[in-house]
């Protein structure tokens, strides 16, 4: 793909807040932005280090987010937790199959992909690759739209403890994983934002010293 | 595209220091779930307790997830595999056991399942109706670590944590006495029976008792223990002497104790103690004699009804018994005459003594030649003759009475050759059988057998409700369940009502009506139409399941 002119190649930046473009004052110190006083940013600060991190996080928090229990239900004085696994094991052993899949689908794949995702983003962005440029992007932009929509366990879970306490009989009560579960939702989120689309675009161009 | 901007047009960025770059705050996040996740597989790990295995004969309702060990009604582990084992004839359920009960885990720990269950001496496991069945544990008294079990059959009889003491007793059979039959104390359950073994040489059964804490305290060198299992009727002199401990007794065998009323150390006795097992209260009772004088007595009249062991009374009080009967021809007048030979026990007299007197008395009974003496002088001097009286109602039986008749023509004692023969006078035998056979009837009357069997029917029908039922819950699993819960209480007050009626039926068996008895059956007919209900719930449950949730259809949940 041929290489239009960039912003940054011209000397040029875009204040993020009030829009004016303004010259760089340097190629290194870009400087703040003489109406509105921002700093001024050719691309996101440390975008790659923070995603990073974020992914990292995440990466972690997905392990206890599928080991541990996410909910605990009380039927007559005795209470069973269930793991996410066990839950679709669950619906696909009961015959509910299309069920098991959604949850196997929004539950393990979509935050494991999102992972995935930016974790290829970020590697790429490293290793100035420059093909498939506006492949790439694509899956930035999806990875950014699905992640409000992942929550989708944690919203079941919340819903279902607040509707189910009928106790003594029966009671829902949520398990620790739920957290990591929410905490991978978000910190994905969050590394989305963080990192800077802009930045798979560069690597077609001239070297870019102000990545990271 | 690029020179058609006029780049100087463009406004010129200011400029300020430049900030030192360093490693961004950023990387505190994953630090941080790290540390987190980290945290909690430690936690995990520190707090993982041992695996146990349980060998049962089968795990009827143990499943693997589910089903949870409970001591003291606090779950102490959970069963995560349950599988069959040893040529498949065993079940082994291996078992989680939680990080605080690590140390309960000893070798003679005991586990076993708990079910619902009706015996006849009460309902037990009715709260896993609803929970499911669970695995029983008894902490033990070893300190060696172990991890392999053997479950038990039956939950253990006696909490090892239950203070009391344990006594051994030995019977020449066992009777109806079994494992769990109660131990009475004044007609009070004081404790149980825990096994049961025959002596190594066959001659007889050792029973082994549990008496709680603080009934052990009763429980002294002297004290007498007896098979309280049945209806003790004794037709003695005394009258008609009925004595039950109760119902439940009367189907699965009791044993009661007391101490005499004579005993005179009263201290409790060592848990070593071996006691003999009486066959009735009366045996029990009855004074080991120290010592005994023969007599006999002549008699013309008929001795039918006289038998060896009848007893021998002065003033009412036993004095002896009847050592042997017979018949004694004089050889000169070639008379024939009743030859009775009696046993006198004159300590037995001593000890109804005035407490002042009994002491002399004691002394005087101590030396036979005093006491000979004396006898001579009550015989010569105040008329103490033996006569024959007529003590059963019911049989006619006679027993020797001592009285004193001073208008008799005089004799005196014959220190024979061997025993010393007693003067006598005829009897006066009256006939009571009319009297007798009323109360006869009324004992027959009785429908012990009927009783016995109706309960165990009711109860064995009522058992296999509960286990439709279970398995019922079981299966409808995480149900709600609106329409069983009063379905279960009108059992537990069926069974309830059955028990109270037991409990109360032996004071009023043999009333004028026997109220007890209709009591009885109405409470059995109770607890039969509670099972038949519950059964009748548990088929439409099977067919509609989910009316659980929703109710009958046609009628609001
Ligand atoms: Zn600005």
């Amino acid at each position: 793909m041929a290489a239009a002119l960039t912003a940054a190649q011209a000397g040029l930046i875009g204040c993020e807040h009030c829009g004016l473009l303004v010259r760089a004052a340097s190629a290194d110190e870009p400087g703040h932005c003489p109406r509105c006083g921002s700093p001024l940013e050719s691309r996101r600060r440390q975008s790659i280090e923070r995603t990073w991190a974020l992914v990292i996080a995440a990466a972690i928090c997905y392990i206890p987010a599928n080991l541990l229990p996410v909910l605990g239900t009380t039927t007559l004085g005795s209470t069973e937790y269930d793991t996410i696994m066990g839950g679709v094991v669950f619906l696909y052993t009961s015959g509910s199959w299309p069920l098991a899949l959604i949850v196997l689908i929004a539950s393990v794949m979509v935050p494991l992909g999102k992972l995935i995702a930016l974790g290829y983003l970020l590697i790429s962005v490293q290793r100035r690759s420059s093909s498939s440029n506006r492949e790439r992007t694509r899956l930035y932009r999806m990875v950014e739209f699905i992640g409000r929509w992942s929550m989708l366990d944690v919203f079941v879970d919340t819903f279902t403890v607040a509707l189910v306490q009928l106790s003594p009989l029966m009671a829902v009560s949520p398990g620790p994983g739920v957290m990591f579960f929410a905490a991978v939702v978000v910190l994905t989120m969050i590394a989305a934002t963080t990192f800077d689309p802009r930045l798979i675009w560069d690597a077609g161009g001239e070297p870019e010293s102000r990545i990271g | 595209m690029a020179d058609a901007l006029d780049s100087n047009t463009l406004p010129q960025a200011t400029l300020t220091p430049p900030r030192r770059s360093r490693i961004s705050a950023i990387w505190l996040i994953p630090l941080l779930a790290a540390a987190v996740a980290i945290g909690i597989a430690v936690n995990r790990i520190l707090n993982e307790g041992p695996t146990i295995s349980i060998l049962f004969q089968s795990a009827e309702g143990v499943e693997a997830n589910k089903t949870i060990i409970k001591y003291k009604d606090v779950k102490i582990g959970q069963v995560t595999a349950v599988e069959l084992h040893q040529n498949y004839s065993k079940v082994m359920v291996t078992a989680r056991i939680d990080k605080h009960a690590e140390g309960l885990m000893v070798e003679d720990a005991k586990f076993w399942v708990v079910q619902p269950q009706v015996t006849l001496s009460g309902v037990s496991g009715l709260s896993t109706l609803l929970s499911g069945n669970y695995i029983g544990f008894e902490m033990g008294k070893s300190s060696k670590p172990q991890r392999h079990f053997t479950g038990l059959k039956v939950a253990p009889v006696i909490p090892i944590d239950q203070p009391g003491r344990e006594f051994e007793l030995t019977a020449s059979d066992l009777g109806s006495v079994s494992v769990g039959s109660p131990l009475y104390f004044r007609r009070l359950q004081v404790g149980q029976v825990m096994t049961y073994q025959l002596a190594p040489d066959g001659n007889s059964v050792s029973i082994s008792v549990f008496v709680n804490a603080p009934f052990d305290h009763f429980v002294s060198a002297q004290t007498r223990f007896w098979n309280a299992s049945g209806v003790d009727v004794s037709l003695g002199d005394g009258g008609l002497d009925v004595r039950t401990q109760s119902l439940v007794s009367l189907l699965v065998g009791g044993i009661a104790f007391a101490t005499p009323s004579s005993a005179v150390e009263p201290a409790p006795a060592t848990a070593d103690t071996t006691f003999v097992l009486y066959a009735d209260r009366a045996t029990a009772m009855k004074q080991p004699e120290t010592i005994s004088r023969h007599y006999v007595l002549y008699f013309t009249e008929s001795l039918r009804g006289l038998t060896v062991g009848a007893p021998v009374t002065l003033f009412g009080l036993p004095a002896g018994e009847v050592a042997d009967v017979g018949i004694d021809i004089d050889p000169a007048t070639t008379e024939v005459r009743g030859r009775v030979e009696i046993v006198a026990y004159p300590e037995r007299l001593v000890s109804d003594m005035h407490t002042e007197q009994s002491s002399s008395a004691q002394a005087m009974v101590q030396n036979p030649e005093q006491s000979h003496a004396f006898f001579q002088r009550l015989v010569m001097d105040r008329g103490l003759r033996a006569q024959l009286r007529s003590g059963s109602l019911l049989t006619g039986q006679l027993f020797v009475a001592f009285d004193f008749f001073p208008d008799a023509p005089k004799a005196e004692v014959d220190w024979g050759p061997k025993m010393p023969v007693i003067p006598t006078v005829p009897g006066t035998v009256t006939n009571l059988e009319d009297k007798v056979s009323d109360i006869l009837a009324k004992v027959d009357k009785i429908p012990f057998e009927t009783i016995g069997s109706e309960v165990a029917q009711t109860l064995l029908a009522l058992n296999e409700a509960i286990k439709d039922i279970d398995k019922a819950v079981n299966r409808i699993d995480k149900g709600v369940i609106p329409e069983l819960k009063p379905a279960i209480s009108a059992v537990r007050s069926a069974m309830m009502s059955a028990d109270r009626v037991l409990k109360n039926t032996d004071a009023t068996l043999l009333g004028k009506d026997a109220p007890g008895q209709l009591e009885l059956r109405d409470a059995l007919q109770e607890v039969s139409r509670a099972a038949r209900s519950l059964r009748v719930l548990t088929d439409y449950l099977e067919r509609n399941p989910s009316s659980l949730i929703r109710g009958k259809n046609g009628e609001k949940p």
